[in-house]
C-alpha cells in the first residue's frame, strides 16, 4: 500500500470498517510512513472538530409561524375540497331521479315476483306455515302416486266404496292430492 | 416494524393532526442544521426548513410508511429547495449577506461570551482567549465547509453534522455506497487541508 492508497481508507479506518486485510495493509504502510501518520492525526482531528461543531437552535418564532402556515394550507385544502365535494354533488344531483326512479322499479319488480312465487308456494308453505323447498315435499311433488292410490282416491281424496275406478285425475286436482299428503305427514310428525 | 417517524405518519393520515406536529418537532432542529450548514445562510435556512415541512405536510397523504424512510424524504426535499436557493442566488448575482451560519453561532456565541462575561467573576475558570479561539476555529470550519464544492459538501454535512448512515445519505443523495463512501473521504480531506493552520 502506498500513500494515495492508504488516504483512501482514511474514513473507513476512523470509522473502524475496514476489512482485515486493509487494515492490515494501512497499519503496515502506517506504522513505516511518518507523513501519512501526520496527515492522518490532522485527519481525525479535523473530523473531530467538524462532528462537535454546535447545533443551531430553532429561532422561538419559528413553530409558531409553520403552525400558522401549516393552519393556512389546512384551510386551503379544504376549500378545495370543499369546492370538489360541491362538484361532485351537483353532478351526482344529475343523476339522483334516474337514481331513485330505477331503484322504485327494482322495488316494484322485486314485490311483483315475491307475491307471484308466495302464491304459488314456491318460497312458502302457506299450508305448514314453513319453507316450500323441502327434501319431502320435493320428493312428494316428483314421485308420482301410486296406481293403486290413483285408483282408490277421487277427486276430494275420499276412498270409494267399491274399490273401482273413479275420474282421471286432473293435473291441478293431482297437485291438490300431493299437497295433502305432504300436509299429513307433516302433521303426524308434528306430534298427532 | 414501523420506526416512530412511520408510526407518527401513520397517525397523521389518520386523522390525528398532532402527531404531524411532533413530528415536525422532532426533525426542526437537525433539518435548520442541516440546511443552514448546506447554503452557508442561517436566515434562509428557518424559511427553507418551514416550505420543507409544508411540502411535506401537502405530500403526508402520499407518503406510504414502510417503503420510505421519513428522514430521507425530509433530506431529499430539503437538499432540492437548497440546490434551488442556490441556483436562484448565483442566477440573480445576489450579493451574498456574510450572515453566514457563523453568526447564527455568532449569534449563540456572543450570547454565551456574554453570560461567561457576566459570570466572570464567579468563575475563575473563565478564559477569555480559550473562547475567542474556540470562536475562531468555528468559523474557520464553516467557512471551509461552505467553500466545498457542493458534490463533496452535501454528503459531508449529512454524515458529520447530522448522523445519517452511508445507506442514508446514499438514499437521498440517490448515489452509489461506494460513491458516498468516496465523496465523504474526499470532502474530510478536503476539510483537513483547509484546517491545517486551525489545528
Amino acid at each position: 500500500m502506498n500513500c494515495l492508497q492508504a488516504e483512501e481508507h482514511f474514513s473507513a479506518h476512523f470509522e473502524d470498517t475496514l476489512d482485515y486485510q486493509t487494515l492490515h495493509g494501512f497499519e503496515v504502510h502506517l506504522a513505516a510512513c511518518e507523513a501519512c501518520q501526520q496527515e492522518y492525526a490532522k485527519f481525525q482531528e479535523s473530523v473531530k472538530v467538524v462532528q462537535q461543531l454546535p447545533q443551531i437552535e430553532p429561532s422561538p418564532y419559528f413553530m409558531p409561524t409553520l403552525l400558522q402556515r401549516i393552519a393556512e394550507e389546512q384551510r386551503e385544502i379544504g376549500g378545495v375540497k370543499g369546492i370538489a365535494t360541491a362538484g361532485w354533488q351537483r353532478l351526482l344531483d344529475v343523476f339522483r331521479r334516474p337514481v331513485w326512479a330505477f331503484s322504485g322499479v327494482l322495488a316494484l319488480i322485486l314485490a311483483v315476483t315475491g307475491t307471484y312465487l308466495y302464491q304459488d308456494g314456491f318460497l312458502f308453505d302457506r299450508d305448514t306455515g314453513s319453507a316450500a323447498i323441502t327434501s319431502e315435499s320435493q320428493e312428494v311433488r316428483v314421485v308420482a302416486p301410486p296406481v293403486r292410490a290413483r285408483r282408490v282416491l277421487g277427486n276430494n281424496g275420499q276412498r270409494l266404496p267399491d274399490g273401482g275406478t273413479s275420474t282421471p285425475v286432473q293435473p291441478m286436482q293431482q297437485h291438490y292430492v300431493l299437497k295433502q299428503v305432504s300436509y299429513t305427514n307433516a302433521s303426524t310428525r308434528g306430534g298427532l | 416494524m414501523l420506526d416512530l417517524d412511520d408510526e407518527l405518519m401513520q397517525r397523521y393520515q389518520k386523522g390525528d393532526e398532532g402527531a404531524f406536529t411532533l413530528l415536525v418537532r422532532r426533525h426542526q432542529q437537525p433539518l435548520i442544521n442541516f440546511i443552514a450548514r448546506f447554503i452557508n445562510d442561517r436566515d434562509n435556512a428557518e424559511d427553507l426548513a418551514q416550505e420543507t415541512f409544508i411540502r411535506m405536510f401537502k405530500a403526508a397523504h402520499r407518503y406510504e410508511p414502510g417503503r420510505a424512510h421519513f428522514k430521507t424524504w425530509m433530506y431529499h426535499i430539503a437538499k432540492n429547495l437548497c440546490k434551488n436557493e442556490i441556483r436562484n442566488r448565483e442566477r440573480r448575482d445576489k450579493y451574498r449577506v456574510d450572515n453566514v451560519v457563523n453568526s447564527g453561532s455568532d449569534n449563540n456565541g456572543d450570547t454565551e461570551e456574554i453570560d461567561l462575561i457576566a459570570n466572570a467573576p464567579a468563575n475563575p475558570t473563565f478564559q477569555p482567549e480559550v473562547e475567542l479561539e474556540r470562536k475562531e476555529l468555528r468559523n474557520a470550519i464553516q467557512k471551509a465547509i461552505a467553500e466545498l464544492p457542493e458534490q463533496y459538501r452535501l454528503p459531508l454535512v449529512l454524515r458529520d453534522l447530522q448522523g445519517l448512515s452511508y445507506d442514508e445519505i446514499s438514499e437521498v443523495l440517490e448515489l452509489r455506497s461506494g460513491t458516498t463512501k468516496s465523496r465523504i473521504n474526499r470532502a474530510r480531506l478536503m476539510l483537513k487541508d483547509k484546517l491545517k493552520p486551525f489545528i
